[in-house]
């Protein structure tokens, strides 16, 4: 083997080394950091949120470590250092190993030296130079890690909601709270489909009535008391833990748990199931059937707010007058839901099986069932609508639901608009190519033609002849009196009607509102044919014609109605909402109205509590927990301000402005409204 | 401090009296938005009357045709240049009309051709915020008038004010009803009206 191939072989050995001990320092490391935090977390025990970063945390240190290992040994890829390496180590050689690397052909001399030179007890060296530090230490974390309790290990590792259990006790049995550390995992009833929910150390737990709350807690249940509003409950064991299995009450309850001298107060605070909400969409009200015979549709709509079981629809028939009436019901339709929350009903009532009569009423409504099982079924129903079959008699009084005005024909643009979109045409003309202006036009004729139609029927039909007459002005028979006929045979006709009248020498009415109407007409005739051959300059003269026609036409029939308006003498007081002010003056400031007794009772027990909060904490807080027990019925708002003033209070923080709050609630002198970023800093 | 009396003018043409109950309106929205002092009933002064020159706004509105008198033109005249403002509306909105062709030309003859004011005048930003200019009135489409939707007043200006304004919108129409029936509006159509009065009052 010659001395270049023997420094190769030892820079594989130490390359390999190296590697090793990367790898076994980025171990070590991992293990160190989970031993040292499950020591702290069996010493002192840690939050959760810190607990989960332990995984993360190790993970980079072991990169750190096998990063900063490779970089420290990134030397061993030259020959030449590792040469160099070996003669700091190995006198013996004189630099000849060396000298034969840079050699391009080493003598033999060169290479009969090195072989002489055995190293391998340097090497040996350096593998346990290199390896043992990271094996101690991997091993004493190792062994410190597995020394820990199996709970601490799932803690650091695996941290979930209600590991706080697992965590081993430091302190004797004897000595130990029982009650600390807690977890109460919520199990809803079975038929809702929730997932269970675990709490750690809970103060009050929220949960469906009717469902189970388990607490569990470390070690026996022997001595172990617990009461649910004043009802004593038995806790039983489960290996090295105790648990109390409590079934949600319908009210809210205070769970009182003691342990010797231990205590310990959790609020259950239940929410009920509500019953499924039904509107009936069809029919939409109530109505009155003249004729009782086809089917009426029905639909309603349906949601639960855990699922729903069935839906149907109800009917009854009731007949009769006087003090004599019978009834008849029945059920259409029913269908179940398959646990949906929202559900569709649909069916219909065929009215000619009902045999009704006059006088019958028929009441529909919808119903719909939960899947409640526990606490219910809770039932919901619809508003119920009634349809009544009228006596012959009653038909006079039947009621009929005004319909609204009819919508004002907004289709026909005005002459106005129709000659400033003339003159506009007119004014682009140049620049149009002349089918485009051809185009426009027509559409501004046809739009001209439209108006033409409704004027000449207005005067069509005033003047007596029949509807839709404009073909008939032009082409049928009254095509052959001219339109100064039409109005003189008009006016002759009015005037016979009603009369001798003296107009003073005027125009009657007739002639003055339906002459312009007329002249207008015959206007839009020539407007209508000069735009639709594409000349709205030729169009404009008639169109204006037509507009100061229809303009003397308005004047002629606008009416002023006259009367005397009432005087109206404005109550600036009233208005300004100043009240009277002739003998009395007003308090700016209103006395706060007093307390009823069970609230200034509410305030009484908040203040004993606070004042307890410096003496004997636990106590005060228990103290508060009742408050809200009780509170959580009659008063939701402060039972709602309490729970944030309790658990601060709990976890030793500054529960100062969730009491302050509290207080003010209790006192009765606050009033909720959401800060906004201005008001906040007054 | 002044109570503010709301004034109509009568002159001798024409139906000036043609909106009798926009006073009281517009005296009920003073009263409900401001703390102006404002007397509860409004007064009628005739135009040729020196009278006139005691009020700061004058309303002048009416359907027929309007021809003021040497007297009424020079009394105007006067009212407006000692820094009196008149506010006229087109019970009408017609631009086509009788009131609107005969007023415009009397105006026009007595202090000078209304201009078109624009929206952004502070006369829409003096009480209520107007962004979009003169509030537009539900009688501008009713059928009646021209049918068109007058996007801005018109105004003869004076040394920076509002001498006159001139309005085709038929706010006589839209504010001419009794002030109890506002509780039963979503928005009170008068609010504009406190606008004029509150320029009219400081500028």
């Amino acid at each position: 083997m010659t001395a270049l191939q023997r420094v190769a072989s030892a820079r594989r050995t130490l390359g390999a080394a190296i590697t090793i001990r990367a790898l076994l320092w980025a171990l070590a490391a991992a293990a160190a950091l989970f031993a040292t935090a499950g020591t702290i977390d069996w010493l002192i025990g840690a939050p959760r949120a810190v607990r989960a970063l332990a995984l993360p945390a190790a993970v980079l240190l072991a990169l750190a470590a096998l990063a900063y290992t490779l970089w420290r040994g990134r030397n061993v890829r030259s020959l030449a250092v590792v040469a160099l390496w070996l003669e700091e180590r190995v006198p013996e050689l004189r630099y000849a190993l060396v000298s034969a690397l840079d050699a391009p052909h080493a003598s033999l001399a060169l290479e009969r030296e090195v072989a002489a030179v055995q190293w391998s007890a340097v090497i040996n060296r350096a593998l346990s130079h290199a390896l043992l530090p990271p094996l101690l230490v991997l091993a004493a974390a190792a062994t410190l890690l597995f020394a820990l309790p199996a709970g601490v290990r799932a803690r650091i590792s695996e941290p979930r909601v209600g590991d706080a259990l697992l965590r081993a006790p430091i302190a004797a049995p004897p000595l130990r709270n029982r009650l600390s550390p807690l977890t109460g995992e919520v199990v809803p009833p079975s038929y809702t489909g929730e997932q269970h929910i675990t709490i750690e150390e809970p103060s009050s737990v929220e949960a469906l009535t009717g469902g189970h709350v388990m607490f569990r807690g470390q070690g026996s249940s022997d001595g172990i008391t617990a009461t649910v509003g004043g009802v004593a409950a038995q806790p039983s064991d489960s290996a090295d833990q105790w648990r109390l299995d409590i079934v949600v009450p319908a009210k809210p309850a205070a769970l009182e748990l003691r342990d010797r001298s231990y205590a310990r107060t959790v609020i259950l605070a239940p929410h009920a199931d509500s019953v499924p909400v039904v509107t009936l969409i069809a029919p939409a009200r109530d109505t009155v059937v003249r004729t009782p015979k086809g089917a009426l549709q029905l639909a309603a709509d349906a949601t639960d707010d855990y699922g729903l079981d069935a839906g149907w629809f109800e009917y009854i028939v009731s007949s009769g007058e006087g003090e004599t009436f019978t009834f008849r019901s029945g059920v259409i339709n029913r269908v179940r839901e398959g646990n949906a929350r929202t559900g569709k009903l649909s069916g219909s009532l065929d009215l000619d099986s009902l045999r009704l009569k006059p006088g019958d009423l028929v009441h529909v409504r919808a119903v719909a069932r939960d899947r409640n099982n526990v606490t219910g079924p809770g039932i919901g129903v619809s508003e119920t609508r009634s349809l009544r079959i009228p006596r012959a008699s009653e038909y006079d009084s039947i009621a009929i639901e005004g319909a609204p005005p009819p919508d004002v024909d907004s289709s026909q643009l005005s002459q106005r608009m129709l000659i400033i979109l003339a003159e506009k045409l007119q004014a682009r003309g140049a620049k149009l190519a002349r089918a485009d202006v051809v185009r426009e036009s027509r559409a501004i004729g046809s739009d001209e033609a439209r108006l033409r139609q409704h004027v000449g029927e207005i005067v069509f039909a005033r003047l007596g002849a029949e509807q839709g007459t404009e073909d008939a002005g032009s082409n049928g028979a009254a095509a052959d009196i001219t339109p100064e006929q039409l109005l003189a045979a008009a006016n002759a006709a009015t005037q016979a009607a009603a009369g001798a009248t003296d107009f003073g020498g005027d125009e009657t009415p007739v002639v003055a509102i339906n002459r312009p109407l007329l002249e207008a007409y015959n206007a839009m005739w020539d407007a209508s044919r000069a735009l639709e051959v594409g000349e709205p300059g030729t169009a404009l003269p008639p169109m204006r014609l037509a507009l100061a026609a229809i303009q003397r036409a308005r004047n002629a029939e606008r009416l002023y109605l006259r009367g005397k308006a009432p005087v109206v003498i404005v109550d600036i007081n009233k208005v300004r909402l100043a009240g009277k002010r002739d003998d009395a003056t007003s308090s700016s400031r209103i006395p706060r109205a007093a307390l009823d007794s069970s609230a200034e009772r509410r305030a009484q027990r908040f203040d004993a509590a606070l004042n307890d909060l410096a003496v004997n904490p636990s106590a005060a807080i228990d103290s508060l927990l009742a408050l809200r027990v009780d509170a959580l019925e009659s008063a939701p708002t402060l039972a709602g301000a309490l729970a944030p003033a309790i658990d601060s209070l709990r976890a030793g923080h500054d529960a100062t402005d969730a009491l302050v709050r509290a207080r003010r609630i209790a006192a009765g002198v606050t009033v909720e409204r959401i800060e906004s970023a201005w008001s906040a800093g007054w | 401090m002044t109570t503010f009396t709301f004034a109509t003018v009568q002159y001798d043409s024409g139906d000036w009296d043609s909106a009798p109950l926009v006073p009281p309106n517009i005296i009920d929205t003073i009263a409900r938005y401001t703390e102006i002092e404002v007397t509860p009933t409004g007064v009628i002064v005739s135009l040729a009357s020196p009278d006139l020159l005691r009020y700061p706004l004058v309303y002048l509105t009416g359907h027929l045709p309007v021809r003021f008198s040497d007297a009424e033109r020079r009394q105007l005249r006067e009212f407006l240049e000692r820094g009196g403002m008149l506010f006229v509306d087109d019970h009408n909105h017609d631009v086509d009309g009788v009131f609107h062709k005969t007023a415009t030309e009397e105006l026009t003859r007595t202090i000078g051709e209304p201009k078109l004011l624009p929206n952004s005048h502070p006369l829409y930003s003096s009480f209520f915020k107007f962004p979009d200019g003169p509030p537009t009135t539900s009688h501008e489409l009713n059928g009646w008038g021209d049918n068109l939707v007058h996007k801005n007043l018109f105004a003869v200006m004076r040394e920076g004010r509002i001498a006159v304004l001139y309005s085709s919108k038929d706010y006589s129409s839209e504010w001419n009803f009794t002030p109890d029936s506002k509780r039963f509006l979503a928005v009170d159509p008068t609010r504009f009206g406190v606008n004029l009065i509150v320029y009219a009052l400081t500028r």
